[in-house]
């Protein structure tokens, strides 16, 4: 890996188009400044683990039968799911 | 026309036009890249999407129009020119069932899209990801434990 030190205020470039900006220190945060073309995905590592740790989740072996898949006829519990946003659709349908 | 034999009881012929290519897998199961999408009308709108070369393992999918109506993931320009699509009408869009203690949730921060011409797919993170819950609740299981 390769490691660069930065002030404040400097940057790093990638690839000619993408700037990575040291905006701020506070302690352990760093906060950074990007900017990159609309193509180039910028995304937090936790976003690709939390998607990675669902998909895990949802690995099912055997096709369950349909009488264990919910019915969307069920009322949705309004019960909210730990750390999510817990938007449920009350009553909707 | 490939068929593929299942050890369960019930065999189910894969149909080539069901077969999926996720070129880059999913998070977490890059390896694995082709599925097989296999929809049975009284079980709609949920989807098995099964592995091709490991019938025993595979994912609930579900058409996220059916438990999240103003869903709109903007997906990112790249995965639109990796996919090959044209127009939204192209695009087939599907996310993740979690089934755990009796309750299902789906995953709309990872949605799978799919080329419905070319039949390849590949889960993206939309740029508007913020918006979006890990685990939507669909709602509970008629044979909760």
């Amino acid at each position: 890996m390769l490691v660069l030190s930065r002030k404040v205020n400097e940057n790093i470039v990638i690839d000619g188009r993408i700037v990575v900006k040291v905006v701020r220190t506070e302690g352990n945060f760093v906060k950074l400044g990007i900017e990159a073309p609309p193509d180039v995905p910028v995304h937090r590592q936790e976003i690709y683990d939390e998607i990675q740790r669902s998909n895990q989740a949802a690995l099912t072996h055997g096709k369950p039968a349909s009488a264990r898949l919910p019915s969307l006829k069920v009322v949705p519990k309004p019960a909210a799911p730990a750390g999510g946003e817990g938007n449920t659709t009350g009553g909707s349908g | 026309m490939k068929t593929v034999e299942l050890d369960e009881p019930q065999r189910l012929p894969v149909k080539k036009e069901n077969v999926i290519s996720l070129p880059l897998g999913l998070l977490g199961f890059e390896q694995v890249k082709k599925y097989v999408l296999l929809i049975t009308p009284e079980e709609e709108p949920f989807l098995w999407l099964q592995m091709l070369d490991n019938q025993s393992q595979g994912f609930v999918v579900i058409n996220p129009s059916a438990v999240a109506p103003d869903y709109a993931p903007d997906i990112p320009q790249a995965d639109i020119e990796f996919l090959g699509i044209q127009s939204p009408a192209e695009a087939l869009v599907l996310n993740i069932v979690t089934v755990r203690n009796g309750q299902a949730t789906v995953n709309l921060k990872g949605p799978i899209v799919i080329n419905r011409n070319t039949l390849v797919g590949k889960q993206c993170i939309p740029t508007n990801v913020a918006e979006f819950a890990l685990q939507h609740p669909v709602n509970s299981l008629p044979v909760a434990a």
